[in-house]
């Protein structure tokens, strides 16, 4: 346990799931999740395709309601709080898609001030998409010119904005160079150690390893072992990880 | 949210989006294009009205000189048109053109007055058929499609504007993932599509509206304060439907392509298929009668009524004894039989008339029953009685026209059956035509039906687009 864990421990759970469940027809896709991820916890959901990691993330943004169970965010229940936990929200999807025909800096404006930031004036979105990574020449181009990875950038630009209490990640590096994904770790990390909640739905292990605290292992819609980073290495992680997900191991 | 910050938001996607500037850019062409028609329609019936009104005003001079100089001891200039004659004082060469000024918006909405009369020449001999004649020679491409002037534009042209403005409003923002992420701030799908399609409208609006008011103050329209609200008020709540209409269809979920297939559909059916389909069924449920039907009508009765002249005028005598004061039905004159001959014409002509009003009646009410069926119906309705060039201010003329034509044979036709002459004096007293131009009031009460019935439209379909964007998630 690292020393941030530590010390956030006993902190209200800025994220949490109260034995949530979703059906889809027949088909239960989270089942009965419960689930605490503390200020400055990077809590990494791993699990193969169908697991049920999208619809977790999905269920906190209030995208899909529960079948059952609550999703709360800094003690909000989403369903019946549905604006006030958005505000404490920051959500960045696998491809960050943004106006293709705006800059950066515009894009930026926009999703800041949807989020409740107002008018943050020019000088200060530069600011924060330099934060982010992006330079002032590439924020002022149009999006349509960017890379994936500068569009996560954009992406992170928009959370650091909106200075939310959680972070939503959802397969974040997917597609992303080693160079980009290990920037956008350090992104990550930054934003941890402000004591953001962190909640990263991914495949990759590594990533898992290196940049959560805690890692959750889903199957068919349940979580079925919880890891802490600091104990494990990464061989140990992948091991874990494969003997959880196989068929045999999976379905109960 | 502020809505300053989506509103400010479409302005710059609108900028940056050059297709959709072009299509915005080519839409205030055609409505130029659709003024200008205007303009020069309403030009020319001016220069017509102008000229009819000279023609009266020579005719009723030259009369009085001619008349003057007989009484002064000089020969009519021929014998066959001495204006002493009742018959030619109220005849053809003493008639009087009644005339309807051009509507105060007819720049914006040609409507019906390129097609029904907008001029009378009325004398004794003005019957049924000259009601159902036009003076004018039309092109007849114009008469079978229309012109293409504002009220055209607005209703065939603005919908497919505004679906082109709003098929993908949502579906796009869900299939390029801007929706998910726009949605994942504290912001209702709701709110956000409402801002985006009211940004939308206020740019349509505008731009209509604009060019509206421009040619209402280039034509002197602005003398009608009210009407030239009804028409906002119509254009307004007609942009409205189309937008409610593409809003609950985004709401649906479906992609872009669907939506835009869907939309097209609807305007095809509400503009185009409806209304053609309304007006058949009037066609062919209650047929007119011929035209040919009427000419016949009028020569079998000539050559009747010639044959049985002194029957006829023994009948009209006793049919109309305040026309008969003086007369000597034993020994009538020339004029007192062929004026038998002409009313009993005029009688058959009524008949024939009146079947075809009948039917015509028949059809217009048709035609109400289901324009509900139609927002196209409902607001070319609305916008042809806000520019004064719908059916009803036609009719209510030619009602007064019918009225006027009345009382010029009150005061001719005594005198014809009298065989009595006449002079300078009396011309004074001849009746001239004054039209009782309908109010505003008026209109508005007319259009009060078709306006509400289209408000009823809009909010009916943006309560389901509000139901339906209530729905609407990042996640669909």
């Amino acid at each position: 346990m690292t020393e941030s864990q530590e010390s956030n421990s006993g902190a209200t759970p800025l994220l949490e799931a109260r034995g949530l469940t979703k059906d889809y027809g027949d088909t239960r896709a989270l089942d009965s999740l419960d689930l605490a991820i503390a200020p400055g916890e990077v809590y990494c959901l791993l699990g193969p395709n169908g697991a049920g990691k999208t619809t977790t993330i999905n269920l906190f943004l209030g995208f899909v309601a529960p079948s059952a169970g609550q999703a709360l965010v800094s003690g909000l229940d989403v369903s019946t709080h549905d604006r006030e936990s958005k505000r404490r929200l920051a959500y960045i999807p696998e491809q960050v898609m943004l106006y293709r025909n705006l800059s950066g800096i515009e894009n930026l404006e926009y999703f800041a001030a949807l989020g409740g930031q107002g008018s943050l004036g020019r000088k200060r979105l530069i600011e924060i998409l330099g934060e982010a990574g992006l330079d002032a020449e590439a924020a002022g181009r149009r999006v349509s010119t960017y890379s994936k990875g500068m569009r996560q950038k954009v992406g992170i630009a928009i959370a650091i904005a909106k200075e939310a209490d959680a972070l939503l990640l959802d397969e974040p590096t997917s597609g992303l160079d080693p160079t980009a994904s290990s920037e956008f770790s350090a992104l990550v990390e930054r934003l941890r150690n402000r004591g953001v909640a962190v909640l990263m739905a991914t495949h990759d292990l590594f990533r898992a390893k290196d940049t959560g605290t805690r890692v959750g292992i889903m199957h068919y819609g349940r979580l079925v072992t919880e890891l802490s980073t600091a104990e494990i290495g990464h061989a140990d992680l992948e091991r874990i990880y494969l003997e959880h997900v196989s068929d045999n191991g999976g379905r109960r | 949210m502020t809505a300053r910050t989506v509103l400010k938001n479409e302005w710059r996607l609108l900028m940056a989006d050059r297709p959709l500037k072009i299509a915005l850019g080519l839409f205030v062409v055609l409505l130029g294009y659709a003024l200008t028609n205007g303009v020069v329609w309403l030009r020319f019936q001016e220069h017509t009205v102008e000229a009819t009104t000279n023609g009266n005003v020579e005719r009723a001079s030259a009369l009085q000189q001619e008349l003057e100089a007989i009484e002064a001891g000089g020969q009519p200039s021929s014998p066959f048109a001495d204006p002493r004659s009742p018959r030619v004082l109220g005849g053809p060469s003493g008639s009087h053109t009644a005339v309807l000024a051009p509507g105060p918006l007819t720049a914006l909405a040609i409507g019906q007055s390129d097609l029904l009369p907008y001029y009378y020449d009325v004398n004794i001999y003005t019957n049924e058929s000259s009601f159902h004649q036009n003076g004018e020679v039309e092109n007849p491409l114009n008469l079978m499609v229309g012109r293409f002037d504002l009220a055209f534009a607005v209703v065939y042209l603005l919908p497919l504007l505004i679906l082109a403005l709003s098929f993908n409003v949502l579906s796009e923002e869900r299939e390029q993932g801007t929706l998910a992420l726009t949605l994942s701030q504290p912001v209702a799908a709701r709110s956000v599509a409402t801002l985006k399609l009211a940004f939308r409208a206020l740019v349509v609006a505008g731009i209509v509206l604009g060019v509206s008011l421009l040619g209402a103050l280039a034509t002197g329209g602005f003398g009608s304060p009210g009407r030239i609200l009804l028409w906002s008020v119509t254009v307004v709540a007609y942009s409205l439907f189309w937008f409610a209409l593409a809003a609950w269809v985004n709401a649906l979920g479906r992609s872009s392509a669907w939506n835009a297939t869907v939309l097209v559909g609807a305007w095809l059916v509400l503009v185009v298929v409806l209304p053609a389909a309304i007006n058949a069924a009037a066609g062919l449920l209650h047929p007119l009668p011929s035209r040919v039907e009427m000419v016949t009508a009028q020569r079998e009765a000539s050559n009747d009524a010639v044959n049985r002249r002194s029957e006829l005028l023994a009948r009209y005598l006793e049919d109309h004894p305040e026309m008969a004061e003086g007369v000597v039905a034993d020994e009538p004159g020339l004029g007192a039989l062929s004026w038998a001959a002409t009313d009993a014409v005029n009688g058959r002509l009524e008949e024939v008339a009146a079947e075809h009003d009948a039917r015509r009646a028949e059809q217009t009410a048709l035609v109400r029953r289901y324009r509900v069926l139609s927002p196209a119906l409902l607001a070319q309705e609305a916008l042809l009685d806000a520019a004064g060039t719908g059916d009803a201010r036609f009719a209510d003329f030619q009602s007064q026209v019918r009225a006027f034509a009345e009382r010029w044979r009150e005061f001719f036709v005594p005198a014809i059956l009298a065989d009595e002459q006449m002079n300078a004096s009396v011309l004074p007293n001849v009746p001239r035509f004054g039209l009782a131009d309908e109010e505003s009031s008026d209109v508005v009460r007319r259009a009060a039906v078709p306006l509400a019935v289209l408000g009823g439209l809009v909010l009916l379909v943006s309560a389901g687009a509000g139901v339906g964007l209530g729905r609407v998630r990042g996640a669909d």
